[in-house]
């Protein structure tokens, strides 16, 4: 068994989907306590939702409050990776979902229908 | 042998894409004003270059993360924050100077006044980062940047007093009339121009386009240590032949075309057609390699997809941030603001945001967790703490210098 240093090794690593292809920041995980009392990682949070506390002071607050506004309910929980889609914890975190599966970011796919998918040759790779 | 032929085109690129308009202004100014009394301070920013450089090109290809990906792991959320607000800035600051050079350089060409040609370039960079794949943009720009060595040519046929030329150089010291305030501002500018943050976000994410791995190191040290010399050998070529032209008919360089002027003495109008094509070149180069830096240290910073390896629907976000970037660059030059003063302060204020770009890559470039066996040695080491304490001072004294000599006047 390997330890992970949750500070170091988890928290604002890159999240890659099982295609290689990026996903997300780890920008805070989500705690529970076992039966023994000692608490194990549940969940990787995503989105400002997440990051806002973290990011703290003034800018932190105000990020967080209007996140927490603007999404869709109002008031629900921000996105979640459950930790057992885990593969790897390596100099990034692997999961074995795709992008699509995952779901974790409403405004990269709003920023792809709307604006840059609408460009003529946005479907061609360079 | 395609090996060979990719290290070679490598080195190419890196000779060629390592002048932009910073290095252009810089280089003809400080040398019109001062000879080569301040070519240590290019040499001291090209070593610095290469070592950082070096440092980030190796994470890459062992962690498969640019730079930018390790600032916010290894500074937190909320410096990491701070670093990619004001790095951003610089870079965006430094890719308005590219736009606006690369206007100026076909204003000569053509006649046409420059903001004319704003509009013209900016819908030419859009496309190529739209639609050109990744290696062929890296390596156009770059070979006909080379184009420049009609700098270095320039100079053999002006057939200078070299002694006179090597005595400036290796015993620096400021010119009578000028104070030693200006003589360090300068010095720092310089300094700034070879080390500009962008090209270490660039190289470590060029790396990452290009799927680097362990064993593309060697490639990545060749481009490092055989190119980036090289490009800085035309740096100087450029101070030494302003310091040959210009310095003894008191010309000082306030516009692109004087940057030029030495090379039409010597060679006439072909020689400064190729100066003119390099101009182009350099700064088109340069402009894509900034423009898509915004777009690399924002997606970064914030986990999202980028890069040109995939369609641009899917790295959404990342194809808007360079899409608005480009926008402001060139609405920037379109204020009628003299670009090569836009120029003179990116620099300055590259030199400000010196550390926070190298001081992550140190920290990391020796953390086994990402690089395994292949931490830092102690050379470099040794060479990257001595060089972050050149760039502290640099960065701290950058901006009561600029105020000191009101940017040098």
């Amino acid at each position: 068994m390997t330890t992970v240093d949750i500070h170091l090794q988890l928290l604002d690593r890159q999240v890659l989907d099982r295609n290689g292809l990026l996903v997300c920041k780890v920008d805070d995980i989500e705690l529970h306590e076992g039966p023994d009392g000692v608490p194990f990682v549940t969940a990787i949070l995503v989105g400002p939702r997440a990051s806002g506390p973290r990011l703290g002071g003034r800018l932190g607050r105000w990020l967080t409050a209007l996140a927490w506004r603007l999404a869709e309910p109002p008031g629900d929980a921000p996105p979640r990776i459950p930790f057992g889609r885990v593969t790897a914890v390596h100099s990034a975190v692997d999961v074995d979902r795709t992008r699509a599966e995952l779901a974790v970011d409403p405004l990269e796919g709003w920023v792809e229908r709307h604006v840059i998918g609408r460009l003529p040759g946005s479907g061609h790779a360079g | 042998m395609k090996r060979v032929f990719g290290v070679a085109l490598g080195i190419l690129t890196a000779i060629g894409g390592f002048v932009d308009i910073g290095d252009l202004v810089a280089n003809s100014l400080v040398g019109a004003r001062f000879g080569l009394a301040l070519a240590w301070a290019t040499v001291l920013g090209v070593i610095g270059i290469c070592l950082f450089a070096e440092m980030s090109g190796r994470v890459a290809a062992v962690s498969g993360r640019a730079t930018f990906d390790l600032v916010r792991e290894r500074l937190g959320p909320r410096v990491g924050l701070a670093n990619l607000a004001a790095s951003l800035l610089v870079t965006l600051l430094t890719f308005s100077a590219e736009v606006g050079g690369i206007a100026l350089a076909l204003e000569l060409a053509s006649s046409v006044n420059y903001l004319l040609w704003v509009p013209v370039a900016g819908l030419a960079l859009w496309l190529v980062i739209w639609r050109v794949k990744f290696s062929v943009l890296e390596n156009v720009a770059g070979v006909l940047g080379l184009a420049l060595v009609v700098f270095g040519v320039a100079l053999w046929q002006l057939h200078p007093d070299w002694s006179q030329l090597v005595q400036q150089a290796v015993s620096p010291r400021n010119p009578p009339g000028e104070g030693l305030p200006t003589y360090f501002y300068y010095a720092i500018a310089l300094f700034g121009a070879a080390m500009t943050p962008y090209e270490v976000f660039f190289f470590s994410s060029g790396g990452v386009e290009e799927r680097w791995s362990a064993k593309d190191i060697v490639t990545s040290r060749m481009n490092v240590f055989v190119g980036f010399p090289l490009g800085g050998l035309l740096s100087l070529a450029i101070a030494a032949c302003a310091a040959v032209v210009l310095m003894p008919r008191q010309i000082t360089v306030d516009t692109l075309g004087q940057v030029g002027l030495p090379v039409a003495v010597a060679l006439g109008k072909l020689g400064l057609a190729f100066a003119i094509l390099g101009f182009v070149a350099a700064t088109f180069g340069a402009a894509l390699e900034t423009g898509l830096s915004c777009g690399y240290s924002v997606a970064q910073y914030f986990g999202w997809q980028w890069g040109k390896y995939v369609r641009p629907r899917d790295a959404a976000r990342f194809q808007l941030v360079v899409l608005v970037c480009l926008v402001v660059a060139a609405g920037t030059v379109l204020t009628t603001i003299d670009p090569i003063t836009v120029t003179e302060y990116s620099l300055v204020f590259s030199a400000v945001a010196l550390p926070l770009t190298y001081l992550p890559i140190l920290v990391i470039a020796n953390d086994p967790d990402y690089m395994g066996a292949r931490v830092n040695g102690r050379v470099a080491n040794l060479l990257g703490t001595v060089f972050l304490v050149i760039i502290l001072v640099a960065s701290l004294a950058a901006i009561p210098l600029m105020l000191a000599t009101r940017a040098g006047q």
